[in-house]
């Protein structure tokens, strides 16, 4: 077993080599997990929504608890004009919330610990909401980089900064999340090193912390999975309603 | 019939302790933490996209440094007023 704590986020190929052109497509294990996410989120929801007993199963609790989660969110941060996009925004929170538990379970993969993966979902959102914004108010969208009461003057250099403000959402978003869980799952492996050089005698004391930060690192996976969530309903917000 | 009276009282006591407690305690414990997370990377977000601007605004107009320095500070302006803008939600939302 190699000790070095970043050999955990390896991506490799499994199977054969597939290139599309000059991309390499292959199927890797982040696919894999990927995959392997999405299946168990179906299956979860498939099982939960069965049998809708009035006392409901456990799986149907959760399913439930997770449908309101998320419905009562998107009504608090967006207004009621956000329910058409409750789909989208619950299988985005479930399916990050998924890849970073399935992250959490020894020798697995965490996906969400790489930038490519949550740019490329926060980039969909991003693309996704201005799209929407402009469809909603046209031209009138781009008052959202003109604050109210600002003086002539003043106007030219406010504009930078709002757009540069507004360029970042999409950084800001994926940076969050694949910081939080690469930093996790990092610093899980290094304690976990210390365990084995310091031996029996002092191996004790990381061993421990190994156990508290596991219990941290899945409160943060599930946390920044509902911030992702969020955010993705601030901007929505902000693209239906106008109201900077 | 008894019972499902009994039932649907208990029901609505139960729906009464459930808006009081948990719903505030568990919003400032998870909110809180998640602010914590959530402030620094808006802000290195913002000087890292607007020094991005700026160095491709340099290559552009062939400008060396000045573009890159100038769209750097104005990007941790839009840093801090994201910061700002953020920390206001949440107040506005624990209230």
């Amino acid at each position: 077993m190699s000790t070095n704590p970043m050999h955990q986020f390896n991506v490799y190929r499994i199977g054969p080599e597939i290139s599309l052109g000059n991309v390499d497509i292959s199927f890797t294990n982040a696919s894999l997990f990927m995959v392997i996410s999405a299946f168990t989120i179906i299956s979860v929801f498939f099982i939960g929504t069965k049998r809708k007993a009035i006392i409901p199963t456990k799986i149907q609790l959760l399913t439930e608890l997770s449908y309101t989660l998320v419905s009562k969110m998107i009504s608090d941060t967006a207004g009621s004009k956000a329910k058409p996009y409750f789909p989208f925004v619950f299988s985005l929170f479930m399916f990050v919330l998924f890849c970073n538990m399935l992250g959490m379970l020894p020798y697995s993969f965490t996906v969400t610990s790489h930038i490519i993966v949550t740019f490329a979902l926060a980039a969909i959102i991003f693309i996704g909401v201005t799209i929407i914004g402009f469809v909603n108010h046209g031209v009138r969208y781009l008052k959202l980089f003109i604050p109210s009461g600002v003086p002539l003057f003043l106007l030219p250099l406010i504009v930078v900064i709002e757009i540069i403000s507004y360029l970042s959402r999409p950084v800001s978003l994926s940076v969050r999340l694949f910081a939080n869980m690469m930093a996790g799952h990092t610093m899980l492996k290094v304690f976990g090193g210390f365990v084995i050089s310091l031996g029996v005698i002092g191996g004790w004391l990381p061993l421990s912390f190994t156990v508290a930060l596991t219990g941290l690192e899945i409160l943060i996976a599930f946390l920044q999975a509902y911030v992702f969530a969020i955010l993705t309903c601030i901007y929505l917000n902000d693209a239906l309603n106008l109201n900077h | 019939m008894k019972k499902f009276s009994e039932l649907s009282t208990r029901l609505k006591i139960a729906k009464k302790k459930a808006n009081k407690n948990s719903f505030t305690n568990n919003r400032k414990n998870t909110s809180s933490l998640g602010a914590a997370l959530k402030l620094s990377t808006e802000m290195v977000a913002a000087v890292f996209v607007g020094s991005i601007i700026g160095f491709i605004l340099d290559n552009w107009f062939d400008s060396k440094p000045w573009l890159t320095i100038i769209f750097f500070f104005a990007g941790a302006v839009a840093g801090i007023l994201n910061v700002i803008r953020s920390a206001k939600l949440m107040q506005k939302n624990n209230d």
